[in-house]
């Protein structure tokens, strides 16, 4: 993890900044989250309790619940946007690790939320279903957004121990036992906090006086409570490095804050009395905020020397990249007022690395090719063929296809070779005088021996169709007299084109003529 | 790379950010500022007339509109950024740090946008008297915010294609204010107006059957898309107009691709069409057809939306080989980081490969260096299919065009690292398009699973 490093651009803020802004919006992000879950919870639970009690006709409290779900969803996904972009830009590295480990799931997190919130927008509006529909519909939707902080919490494991990331990879991407049921407890606390916060949200703004549904939402946020203590106890028991004094502190506040409000829930009971808004709002925010508080040390305590670390790796490598950066800007400019428009422009920046500037086939590259690139100056064929040369690239050769350029560009780079090299046309007549008797002897060795690659016709044959490269078609595609010249005398390297060097010079001649002979167009 | 790699088995990680990018951009621009400025209007009309026919029309135009803004708009929004975070680490993790303020101001302005909008649909009927008169400053209000969103994140999207002085001066103001910023601000909101007024032509003919509302409500919807659409042409003109020439250059081949780009007539006949039945429609719902209209609004819709995901692709595509330009490589390899891999090499500091890669052979260094290199693009088995790109080709012609891939191919970044790290590519890129090995669909180069050597 030493060389790992921060990116190298500067934070916008100041750490601590950084901080302070991350807990105040994560706090309120959280909020939110849970108010979202408890609902959908509770009006899952509340419509089979009026289904299995026979008062669905009656008893809709589900429904009344689930219409705060559009305000409690909607601002849980917009409050999140600011903790996530200062947890990515504070701890850069952990953060987008911890996501990335787990990012087949991650991914999953945007289609899983669309389906949860569409369901239970639909399920809290108008749509009256069969209760059959109505649950299963209830089911899928709440599973789909449990899943959500799952995730979450997954990543956040991972994020705030960095000495297991590479344990994580090795196990196939998995986490350790022991990180494994720290995530369930943390991920279970968030529910147990979600059935507190959701039940709360509703016992205030859900029941105006209807005794009844408070009395039942008061059972769920004791129920809430006495779960997280549970669960609390062994998430601190679960945590991976023993909690330093901040956080014990934040939790005891917590506990104590949670311990007040069971006290007081206890009290107005006996008195028969609602709880009231005023002294539960503040508790809330008392076990709340040290809560978020507790956890936020945590991830600090791990993640603030390894950040350090990160930051001065980053000082370090920017240091080492320094003496080419001028040279890329530089370079960058250049490529600015580079348009790959002209033919002229695409030959020399696409072609030419192979070819050459001047088209002889000696690129800088030719020397590295086992089969030389062609010397395009003497290439004499046609459009259509030179196009489909240029789209299909040749099969065995390095010659690639040239498809990502459109055929406006193409037709411009077959105009540009063509003008400055004549490519598309007919072959010149070959310079030498050759005998009537030499053309015989070359037509007689073409029948014998090329014929057997490149046919009679000069199309190929059925064999050498299947060669890598294989032949090209001598009736539309010819070579300038001196260069065909050159490749039957010395063959084509690399291709199954063998040197002729052992026949005659006026034959070889010959053969050239019997060759560009057979041009059709 | 300081980050671990996963790449999208199959779509490939440019698919999937496009799919969801053009599903947001559609909700986004069409409902989430189109439609809902349709309500605003639709209410203030009916206050103005006054007209019950618009205020109903106006109400029920509201519910679905706050159900897809909130569950789908917001989400999707959201989505991209969830996406690249796990697929372009590096290249998000730097914009936020340019565009932090504006990120920061985009939260104010999203929350306020949510709690405006809930305000409006849960206040609906219950702003009655003078107080309706509020309830449409609401609705305007809303939209102004939605309008100022789209402002803050255009300045970052125009910059990912002009980055102008930025790469030298490093100064928020010229990244954020950049030279398509205007007009791609411009272009969007007539884009999101002409959208917005379709959807709603479309709800209006397919709920509302009662006449003379229905042709009253299609004419001057009509004029509305009509103006827009028109508005679209001129910013669109305006915007291509301040986009280098280096990378406009690839704009039909980032629509038609390597399947189509030898029928580049397609580009201009698919265009012309669109454009043509566009203004048909308009045509149609300024003489207030409804049927026609019918026939009409659902292909005029997905040509719309076609139109939406044109753009989208060419933006995105012709910055080609960067993704911050002047910075930043589409893969997010640093400009002046290249010359740098080149020289010392690219899986030398490579922490998560020397670190998880147990058998350093040419197979695993071959699956990392197109991870870092190639995969933002390109997949192994998937879309983009690198196998299909350099099938035939020979080992030494594949390490060439490895090595000019950048000069070769203009929208390719380079292909970073040093002589030997790229042959090693290219043996790993022969070998897998000759079948040689194989290796199933990675979304990891460690462990790479279903490797599998054919002697």
């Amino acid at each position: 993890m030493n060389s790992l490093f921060d990116i190298l651009l500067k934070k916008p803020l100041s750490d601590v900044s950084l901080q302070g802004l991350l807990f105040i919006t994560f706090t309120l992000h959280m909020l939110f989250v849970l108010f979202t879950i408890g609902t959908a919870v509770l009006a899952l639970y509340y419509f089979t309790h009026s289904w299995g009690g026979k008062r669905l006709q009656e008893l809709r409290w589900d429904k009344e619940i689930l219409r705060t779900f559009l305000g409690h969803k909607s601002l849980a996904v917009v409050l999140g946007v600011a903790p996530l972009l200062l947890i990515q830009v504070r701890f850069t590295v952990p953060f987008f690790t911890g996501l990335n480990l787990v990012a087949p799931f991650w991914m999953l997190i945007i289609p899983f939320l669309i389906v949860a919130f569409l369901s239970f927008d639909a399920l809290g509006h108008k749509m009256d279903v069969h209760p059959y529909l109505h649950l299963a519909f209830g089911i899928i939707a709440l599973i789909f957004l449990l899943v959500v902080p799952g995730i979450f919490v997954a990543s956040l494991v991972i994020v705030e121990n960095p000495e297991a990331w590479l344990q994580i990879v090795k196990k196939d991407y998995q986490l350790s036992n022991s990180l494994a049921l720290h995530w369930l407890l943390r991920y279970l606390h968030v529910l147990g906090a979600a059935i507190l916060f959701g039940a709360a949200f509703h016992y205030f703004f859900s029941t105006k006086d209807e005794r009844e549904k408070k009395s039942s939402l008061l059972k769920w946020i004791v129920a809430g409570m006495l779960l997280q203590f549970v669960l609390g106890i062994m998430l601190y028991s679960s945590l991976p490095e023993k909690p330093d004094n901040i956080t014990n502190v934040s939790l005891m506040a917590g506990v104590i804050a949670a311990g007040l409000l069971l006290w007081v829930i206890f009290l107005n009971l006996n008195q028969n009395v609602n709880l009231s808004l005023k002294t539960a709002v503040p508790l809330l925010l008392l076990i709340l905020i040290p809560m978020l508080l507790a956890r936020q040390s945590i991830q600090n305590r791990k993640l603030f020397p390894f950040a350090e670390k990160l930051q001065a790796n980053a000082l370090t490598y920017g240091k080492k990249l320094e003496p080419y950066s001028h040279e890329a800007l530089n370079q960058y400019k250049l490529d600015l007022k580079i348009v790959y428009d002209k033919g002229e422009t695409i030959y020399s920046k696409s072609c030419a690395f192979c070819h050459g500037e001047n088209a002889e086939g000696k690129g800088l590259e030719a020397k590295n090719l086992r089969i030389p690139p062609e010397d395009v100056s003497a290439i004499r064929t046609t459009r259509p063929y030179l196009h489909q040369i240029l789209i299909k690239g040749v099969p065995g050769s390095a010659m690639p296809y040239f498809t990502f350029f459109d055929r406006y560009k193409l037709d411009g780079l077959i105009d540009y070779l063509n003008k400055k090299y004549h490519v598309v046309g007919l072959p010149e007549p070959i310079p030498v005088k050759v005998s009537e008797a030499d053309v015989q002897e070359a037509r007689k060795i073409y029948a014998e021996t090329c014929s057997l690659c490149h046919g009679t016709d000069g199309r190929g044959t059925k064999l050498s169709r299947g060669f890598k490269p294989h032949p090209p078609d001598f009736t539309v595609f010819s070579l300038t007299p001196e260069r065909a010249f050159k490749i039957v005398t010395d063959g084509y390297p690399g291709t199954a084109m063998p040197p002729f060097t052992n026949i005659k010079e006026d034959i070889r001649w010959g053969l050239v003529d019997v060759v560009n002979g057979k041009r059709m167009r | 790379m300081e980050f671990p790699i996963f790449q999208v088995p199959y779509l490939g990680n440019g698919m999937t950010i496009a799919l969801n990018a053009v599903f947001h951009v559609v909700i986004s621009h069409g409902i989430s500022i189109g439609v809902m400025a349709m309500v605003v209007v639709s209410e203030y009309l009916g206050l103005k007339n006054p007209s019950e026919d618009w205020e109903n029309f106006s109400k029920t135009l509201l519910k679905p509109t706050i159900i897809i803004v909130t569950g789908l708009g917001a989400v999707t929004g959201v989505g991209i950024w969830f996406i690249t975070s796990a697929l372009s680490p590096r290249g998000i993790g730097s914009l936020l740090r340019v565009f932090f303020w504006p990120w920061f101001i985009e939260w104010i302005v999203f929350t306020l946008e949510v709690i405006v909008l809930l305000t409006y649909y849960f206040t609906w009927g219950r702003w009655t008297g003078h107080r309706k008169r509020y309830h449409i400053y609401l609705g305007l209000s809303y939209v102004l915010f939605a309008l100022a969103s789209a402002f803050l994140i255009t300045g970052i999207l125009g910059f990912m294609l002009t980055s102008d002085g930025w790469p030298w001066d490093q100064s928020f103001w010229s990244a954020f204010f950049n030279p398509s910023f205007v007009p791609q601000f411009l272009l969007r909101i007539a884009g999101a107006f002409t959208l917005g007024t379709l959807f709603s032509v479309a709800f209006l003919l397919y709920t509302f059957q009662k006449d003379p509302f229905r042709k009253e409500a299609l004419r001057f919807l009509s004029k509305i898309a009509f103006l827009s659409f028109f508005a679209v042409f001129v910013f669109s003109w305006w915007y291509f107009t301040v986009v280098p020439s280096a990378f406009k250059t690839d704009i039909i081949f980032s629509v038609l691709t390597s399947r189509f780009s030898q029928q580049p007539e397609l580009f201009w006949y698919a265009n012309v069409t669109g454009a043509a039945v566009f203004f048909l429609f308009a045509l149609f719902g300024l003489r207030g057809s409804p049927t026609l209209l019918k026939i009409l609004v659902v292909p005029t819709i997905l040509i719309s939306i076609g139109f939406v995901t044109e753009f989208e692709r060419i933006r995105e595509f012709i910055r080609g080989p960067y993704l911050m330009p002047g910075y930043m490589y589409a893969n997010q390899v640093l400009l002046k980081e290249n010359p740098f891999l080149d020289e010392k090499g690219a899986l030398k500091g490579a922490y998560w490969y020397n670190e998880t890669v147990s058998k350093p052979d040419v197979t695993h260094q071959g699956a990392y260096l197109f991870a870092q290199n190639c995969s933002v693009c390109h997949t192994i088995g998937g879309i983009n299919d690198i196998r299909d790109r350099v099938r035939g080709r020979t080992e030494d012609g594949i390490l060439v065009i490895l090595k000019h891939a950048h000069e070769m191919v203009p929208f390719m970044p380079p292909c970073s690292g040093t002589e030997d790290e790229r042959r090693v590519l290219a043996t790993f890129f022969y070998q897998l398009s000759n079948k040689e090995i194989e290796i199933g669909a990675p979304s990891r180069f460690a462990p790479l699973k279903g490797f599998r050597k054919n002697e």
